[in-house]
């Protein structure tokens, strides 16, 4: 019972923040907003007693979100938000698209089998072990190929942005 | 009760950074300089820059001092002390130290001041060169003990420090923890003498004391985080267990502010530059090192 209201909880602090991603005109605000809610998801996965997924999803989205948030202040025209500029379009087309994709994943919730549910959790030792042993064993093909190509594109993004320099 | 000793010994070790801090930057032994200008800074006002983006501008602070006890709480001060004794320590203090950096990007855009803010992106681009030293020599600690529990890993060096046996782990581990914890030659982000004190300098008062206390448990996390996976953490002969992990840690944090002393500050680029490509191919030498010997050790 207190699982279920720790997982409720930090679902509805996701989705609180989650919409706060676009309800702010500054771009470090709507990052760090996006940040919160990907933690309150850490969170749930530890109220869920997936601990490594957990304390990864919180490492992960630390450096990742930050990140993010310098390429939004580069790109946009005003960053801060104070000048009170609009940088929405397409909304009506967006309202149908997100409807639809919300629509598809509650679908999916209620619609998919999900199998037996577990009535007690392995250990967070044994869930890490676990996932290392899947990890080098069935599903080392696909990681090493995701890991492979997106190191791939990491370099070819690089290779692409640096200026030529002419040595005279 | 492990609560509150955790805490007084937090204090304690904060305490005496702050005292080395001082000692190696004026080379004066002040004992009492911690609480002078502690109670100083707390009757100071304490004051809000114009126009700021208030939530980020309160929030940096805190998040600095909560993220440095976060850490601290995971890493064992002796045999069975140990605040949280997670099985995935080990990653926990990583995510732990990443929220300094947020914290950091928050007080450098809070207070809607330039200098600041730029000292604020310079630590994010700081995270991008070291991390990758912090989380790699991680790694093979705990391949040798093969858990992720801070605990286990200190056990596993029951035997033999992983000093011994990672010396470039090791020392690719100290440097990134003096960039982690911004030690000149590291300094971006307060930058004294160039930016104005950086993402310290638009806040006073008690705000300040926050974050320089945070900044404190910090250092004092990330030394201890040395000694827990590479100087053996408690073990040691004759005295108790958490004499050796104070002491040590002490050491740590001695040579952590010494090294840096008298070393020009290091170029944004230039450390990039540094830790990617010297630095990460060093630690995956690491890596494929201690996979040999404890293969070795194996047959």
């Amino acid at each position: 019972m207190i699982q279920a209201i720790f997982v409720g909880l930090w679902g509805g602090v996701a989705i609180w923040f989650g919409i706060s991603v676009f309800r702010t005109s500054s771009m470090v605000r709507s990052a760090l907003s996006l940040l919160a809610s990907m933690a309150a998801i850490g969170g749930m996965f530890l109220a869920l007693e997936a601990e490594f997924l957990g304390v990864l999803q919180l490492m992960m989205m630390a450096t990742e979100m930050s990140i993010m948030a310098i390429f939004m202040v580069m790109f946009m025209m005003d960053p801060g938000g104070l000048g009170q500029m609009e940088m929405t379009h397409q909304k009506r087309a967006a309202g149908v698209a997100g409807l639809a994709g919300g629509a598809v994943a509650v679908a999916a919730v209620l619609l998919a089998d999900w199998g037996p549910i577990v009535a007690e959790a392995d250990g967070p030792d044994m869930q890490t072990r676990a996932l290392g042993i899947e990890l080098m064993e069935r599903s080392m093909l696909i990681f090493e190929t995701a890991g492979v190509t997106i190191l791939v594109a990491m370099i070819a993004a690089t290779a692409v942005a640096i200026t030529r320099q002419r040595t005279p | 009760m492990t609560g509150l000793a955790f805490i007084a010994a937090l204090f304690a070790g904060a305490y005496a950074v702050a005292v080395l801090e001082a000692w190696m930057a004026t080379g004066r032994w002040r004992l009492t300089l911690p609480i002078l200008s502690g109670a100083a800074l707390l009757g100071r006002e304490s004051l809000v820059p114009r126009r700021p983006d208030r939530l980020l501008f309160e929030a940096g602070p805190p998040i600095v001092l909560i993220a440095a006890v976060s850490a601290a709480a995971v890493l064992p001060l002796a045999p069975g002390v140990i605040l949280i004794d997670l099985a995935t320590g080990a990653l926990f203090v990583n995510a732990a130290w990443a929220y300094v950096m947020v914290a950091l990007v928050m007080a450098g855009w809070g207070p809607n001041g330039a200098y600041a803010m730029v000292a604020g992106w310079r630590f994010l681009g700081q995270l991008v060169a070291y991390s990758m030293l912090i989380v790699m020599p991680i790694t093979t600690v705990a391949m040798r003990a093969e858990s992720l529990s801070t605990a286990a890993i200190v056990e596993s060096q029951a035997t033999g420090w992983n000093v011994v046996t990672q010396p470039l782990g090791f020392g690719l581990f100290w440097l990134a923890a003096m960039a982690a914890s911004f030690i000149p030659p590291f300094d971006h982000p307060v930058a004294p003498g160039e930016l104005a004190g950086g993402v310290t300098g638009e806040y006073t008062g008690v705000r300040l004391a926050v974050f320089r206390l945070g900044r404190l448990v910090l250092v004092l996390s990330l030394s201890i985080a040395i000694v827990v996976f590479y100087l053996g953490g408690w073990h040691g002969p004759w005295l108790p267990g958490w004499v050796w992990t104070a002491a040590k840690t002490l050491i740590v944090v001695t040579t952590m502010l010494a090294g840096g002393r008298s070393v020009p500050r290091l170029r944004s680029e230039h450390l990039l530059a540094w830790c990617w490509k010297l630095g990460i191919p060093l630690a995956l030498v690491n890596i494929l090192w201690v996979g040999i010997i404890l293969w070795m050790v194996d047959r």
